[in-house]
């Protein structure tokens, strides 16, 4: 009953926000934290730049927050029957920022040439096409290899913008003079840059789509304080606060502010998952049990609760929930602190100390590896952490230089994409994070992992990677945390800033303010 | 006096250039390099990225043949590029410094004014009341840890009383100009300022009323009192001119040092300023940035040191002379 | 002599006092396994329990629930830990540098004196956060950080104290009787410049632990010591809901360093009496 209840009302505001009229005009004040190194989306792939910048660059598509493909530079495309060939027809009218017109030209050298070289993720998504084509100035096709399940799932502004053809071809990418003032196809232009201070983004009055985007302009705060971030939010300064702008024990009460409103939306593209890698190459971790032990001997819950506001959720298992071909059917690790001894001792652990490794992005990481220090140190595990910094933590997991690690990475919508590459043993390699760093090696997951990539109907990949996450969760190959919850928050009368599964990586097209109630 | 600044300057050149030598060596046996943190923000890499990534920013080449380069430019007055930012280092340390000096010269004055005036007053009434007072409180700044300080500050001046902003350089987006805009940056520097000085304060407050009664024992400032001068003469022309000059010394020292403390100051009051982009830019390995920020620093502390001789020139009678 | 030492010492007041602080901070450190059986990182209560609500936890607890009080006691072993071992590294490099400089002087004295000057021209604390960064933060590189930052001042000390004592009759007396560089150094005028560096370790270990605390509170502390420069940096963020967190570790580093001051102060009376007399 009350899930109907709630369906009921989610469906009453869809159709309200559906009918009420977005206001023209106004500024949207939003931090931006850390200042992005650079804009120029193409060359720079990291949180800040894709918010700033997921605005001046667009791609194919966007996503809804079921993952759906939406149209957004190609207005509909088509998948052939074996998988194979993928046509999109791109919109009319388009003009870069600087009056050039947009054509497939841009599309084919974007992909093909530019981001080809200088995008490390799309790089192996790349792999699987075969060539990239423009029959006309409004056609772009894609022939594949093979087929290749997620492929749809690619055409998302941060892992392939559009970038322009006339002011790229034939430079040096990395050096151009124009990766200071980026042109994009976006809603917003840029216009000015103080650094370590704010950014300035106006109103781009030759959209392509018909009456957005309503703000007059973004005005981007450069805050490198979280207190003061949250002083910022309650004088009013900024408007809109995202995910991670300020530290977790401040969510409740900023969130509880009059005209504050709060979101956990817009993440279901990335889906934050949390783990500690464990490196199933060394004693005590090669043992399956051990691993099992780590896993109950954890209070998940309480760390959510404690550390992160009580937002997200606890992780059932390698893929996250909003991932597509998710199952929860799968073997539970609650708190359990009698079991996990009980497994220690049926192995024989001889209480060997194990070093931790937490992620150096701030208090809330630092105090989460303390708990859990604690919860293993309970069930008999003595734990030493090894404090490092940014560089230090790479260096270490790229050289596999630890027992365990707290991480936390994106899953891009699809398992294909966000999730095998971390458990499937032909991507064990040193010198990268995002690989197979824990080591582990199970000839009956790669098969299924290479099966369910390839196979074409989305059952067939179901049954698939149902099956796998079964076996992975027996196995903890990597000690699942948390889906972190990263609110969005906001003065209410801000609407319609979530539309899409990136949230506001996406743009504030859609985006209007309301006089304040 | 010009030959003796010239050949100051010299000594200070080739002590910057050991610095930053030492530094260099310093940073780069760091582990993890600039091109692993920046792979790291992308999301993903693998080997081949990486390697073009050092290739860019020449980080393949040997670690000397990296220093000659590095050297050469700086001779050229070239500090590099920070390879984060993307940005000549001079124009981001260059933004930052304005806002550490006017921190860190503002705490300073606060201190050897009042230290050396507090000095002055307890020597003045040794064992009275204010005495004791005033050396009990300076014996508890100098004891008290600058950031804790600082967070007390916070709490009972912004938290509680709301009477100055907390954090930051001025109130964000305001839109002040000219004056307003100075009024604004004044009521944000109160805290950061007071704390980064009461510990420098209670150091030329011990030192200047330990010297002040030192000197008042010796024999010229005897005879001049038997030569029946005024008292206050004596205590202005003869023992504060010559009580001072351990002070000097000591604050040219310190000068310098302040820029340490900024760190701390700059971290609690997210103050924008050098001392914090030496920290990001340590915790990112921007080798070129961090070594920047080292140059400048201690190029401060050196242009400190020579003012103080300079200065100590001036104030001591016998030196000038000779 | 002692008895002499004794009294000067005690005629100081604040010396006294000091003295009486600082061997309570020894003794809960030493006794904190026994006062606080369970570590001081275990989670014991709510989060953000106010002092003086539970009398189990008399100043409440942090923000995942630890307890406060017993993260003072442990961490009082570690800022003394800190404080003495980094003072006598840095009086091992210190005195040695200062002494060779003093004594030699010439073209030794200036290239250490250069040596040391690259030491203090580059802030101490940046020059002490690099260090810490490079060498990851435990407990040994901070203890070789301060130490670093530390031993120039007792260089330039032991160098002024020799540089005046080896004009002295008796040490040029034992130059001519035959004895060995080493043997002057080590027998001769070493011994005479035990006082102003023993005041000036009693200060140096002050320094030590405020410097320690410095390096905690900006996250570089040793992440598997509870220590009172971590508790506050990690109270920060959180001052506006929970004052206790950073006040009460900031008394204890207060009080601490406080009570070496006036030991130093007393030191100083008792050793160096002609210096007292002047009021220094």
């Amino acid at each position: 009953m009350k899930t109907r209840l709630a369906l009921l009302a989610a469906a009453l505001m869809l159709s309200t926000s559906a009918f009420a009229q977005p206001v023209e005009g106004g500024r949207a004040n939003v931090v931006i934290q850390p200042e992005p190194p650079s804009l120029m989306m193409g060359l720079v792939q990291n949180g800040p730049t894709q918010m700033v910048a997921g605005n001046i660059y667009e791609s194919l598509l966007r996503y809804d927050e079921n993952l759906e493909p939406m149209p957004q530079l190609a207005t509909d495309w088509e998948i052939s029957e074996d998988g194979l060939t993928y046509t999109f027809h791109l919109a009319e009218g388009v003009k870069w920022h600087d009056g050039e017109d947009f054509t497939s030209e841009d599309v084919v050298f974007s992909v093909d040439v530019f981001l080809r070289e200088t995008h490390a993720r799309l790089r192996q998504s790349l792999e699987h096409v075969e060539s990239v084509e423009a029959p006309d100035d409004h056609t772009v096709v894609f022939t594949l290899k093979q087929p290749f399940g997620p492929f749809i799932g690619i055409f998302e502004a941060g892992t392939m913008p559009m970038i322009p053809k006339h002011i790229y071809e034939g430079t040096d990418f990395a050096n151009n003079e124009m990766n200071n003032t980026p042109i994009g196809t976006g809603p917003f232009k840029f216009e000015e840059w103080e650094r370590g201070s704010h950014i300035l983004l106006t109103k781009n009055e030759d959209y392509y789509e018909e009456g957005k985007p309503y703000l007059d302009e973004i005005y981007w705060h450069v805050i490198p304080d979280a207190a003061a971030r949250a002083v910022a939010y309650e004088n009013g300064v900024v408007d809109i606060l995202p995910g991670g702008s300020v530290e977790n024990f401040d969510v409740e009460r900023i969130a509880n502010l009059e005209n504050s409103c709060i979101t956990e939306k817009g993440w279901e593209y990335f889906a934050p998952h949390s783990w500690m890698w464990l490196n199933n190459r060394e004693a005590p971790f090669d043992d399956a049990r051990f691993r099992q032990a780590v896993m109950y001997a954890m209070d998940r819950e309480f760390a959510r609760d404690a550390l992160w506001a009580g937002l997200g959720q606890v992780a059932t298992g390698p893929v996250a929930s909003s991932t597509r071909f998710y199952t929860d059917d799968v073997t539970q690790y609650t708190y359990d602190p009698a079991k996990a001894e009980a497994l220690l001792e049926e192995m024989g652990y001889d209480g060997e100390p194990v070093r931790l490794l937490p992620l150096p992005y701030g208090e809330t990481w630092q105090r989460w590896a303390e708990a859990v220090k604690q919860n293993l140190e309970e069930v008999g595990i003595p734990v030493e952490i090894v404090s490092t910094d940014v560089a230090g933590w790479n260096q270490r997991l790229a050289e596999w230089d630890y027992d365990m690690a707290f991480t936390y990475v994106y899953q891009y919508g699809d398992p294909a994409l966000g999730v095998s590459r971390n458990y499937v043993s032909t991507n064990i390699a040193k010198g990268s994070q995002w690989n197979n760093v824990e080591g582990y090696e199970n000839e009956e997951v790669d098969r299924i992992f290479d099966e369910a990539a390839v196979a074409v109907t989305p059952e067939e990949r179901q049954e698939l990677y149902t099956e796998v996450q079964k076996i992975l969760v027996d196995e903890v190959p990597v000690a699942w945390m948390l889906e972190l919850g990263f609110p969005t928050i906001h003065r209410c009368n801000i609407k319609d800033l979530v539309t899409s599964a990136i949230g506001l990586n996406d743009g504030f097209k859609n985006a209007y303010i309301e006089e304040a109630e | 006096m010009v030959r003796f600044i010239i050949s100051r300057l010299i000594k200070a050149a080739i002590l910057l250039l050991a610095i930053l030598t030492l530094n260099f060596l310093l940073i780069h046996a760091a582990p993890g390099d600039p091109a692993a943190v920046m792979a790291g923000e992308a999301g993903a890499a693998d080997e081949e990225f990486i390697r073009q990534l050092r290739e860019r920013f020449g980080l393949d080449k040997p670690l000397i043949t990296q220093l000659g380069i590095y050297l050469g430019g700086v001779l050229q007055g070239d500090l590099g590029f920070s390879y984060r930012q993307q940005v000549p280092v001079a124009d981001l340390i260059f933004d930052r410094l304005p806002a550490t000096l006017l921190l860190t010269m503002t705490a300073f004055v606060i201190a050897l004014t009042l230290g050396t005036l507090a000095g002055v007053l307890a020597s003045a009434r040794v064992g009275k009341w204010s005495d004791t007072f005033i050396s009990t409180a300076a014996l508890l700044f100098y004891a008290t840890p600058l950031f804790w300080v600082a967070l007390m500050a916070v709490l009972v001046f912004s938290v509680h009383l709301n009477w100055l902003p907390a954090f930051g350089f001025e109130t964000v987006g305001s839109g002040y100009t000219g004056f307003d805009r100075a009024l604004d940056v004044a009521r944000h520097l109160v805290l950061p300022a007071v704390t980064l000085g009461l510990f420098f304060m209670a150091v030329y407050m011990r030192m200047t009323r330990a010297s002040m009664l030192e000197v008042s024992q010796l024999d010229f400032v005897k005879t001049a009192r038997a030569k029946g001068l005024k008292n206050s003469i004596i205590q202005r022309r003869h023992i504060f001119r010559n009580a001072m000059l351990p002070v000097v010394t000591l604050a040219g020292l310190q000068a310098g040092q302040l820029v340490g403390g900024a760190v701390l100051t700059e971290t609690v009051f997210a103050w924008p300023g050098i001392g914090r982009l030496m920290f990001e830019a340590l915790q990112q390995r921007d080798y070129n940035l961090l070594l920047g920020v080292f140059f400048v620093s201690a190029a401060m502390v050196l242009l400190f040191n020579l003012i103080t001789d300079i200065l100590y020139r001036v104030v001591d009678p016998r030196i000038r002379v000779a | 002599m002692m008895g002499d030492f004794w009294k000067r010492f005690s005629r100081n007041r604040g010396a006294v006092i000091g003295l009486f602080i600082l061997l309570l901070v020894v003794v809960v450190a030493a006794i904190a396994p026994l006062l606080f059986p369970d570590s001081p990182w275990r989670m014991v209560q709510r989060p953000f329990l106010p002092p003086f609500e539970m009398s189990e936890y008399p100043l409440g607890t942090d923000t995942i629930g630890r307890n406060v009080i017993s993260g003072l006691a442990y961490g009082a072993q570690v800022s003394l830990l800190v404080g003495l071992v980094s003072t006598v590294v840095s009086l091992l490099i210190g005195i040695p540098i200062g002494a060779l400089a003093g004594y030699f002087g010439g073209f030794v004295d200036d290239a250490l004196m250069r040596f040391t000057e690259l030491f203090q021209t580059v802030p101490n604390f940046a020059l002490a956060i690099v260090l810490v960064a490079i060498f990851e933060p435990s407990i040994y590189s901070i203890i070789a950080a301060i130490a670093i930052v530390s031993w120039p001042p007792v260089a330039r000390l032991v160098r002024g104290e020799f540089l005046s004592l080896r004009q002295r009759e008796y040490v040029e007396a034992a130059t001519l009787s035959g004895q060995s560089h080493a043997a002057i150094i080590w027998r001769q005028i070493l011994p005479n410049t035990l006082s102003p560096i023993i005041v000036l370790a009693s200060l140096m270990v002050a320094t030590a632990i405020l410097l320690e605390s410095s390096l905690s509170f900006l996250g570089l502390g040793d992440p598997n010591l509870m220590s009172w420069g971590y508790m506050i940096g990690a109270a920060r963020t959180v001052i506006r809901q929970a004052w206790w967190l950073s006040f009460f570790p900031g008394v204890a580093i207060l009080l601490t360093v406080l009570a070496l001051n006036l030991i130093g102060e007393g030191l100083n009376d008792a050793l160096n009496p002609r210096l007292a007399r002047k009021g220094k």
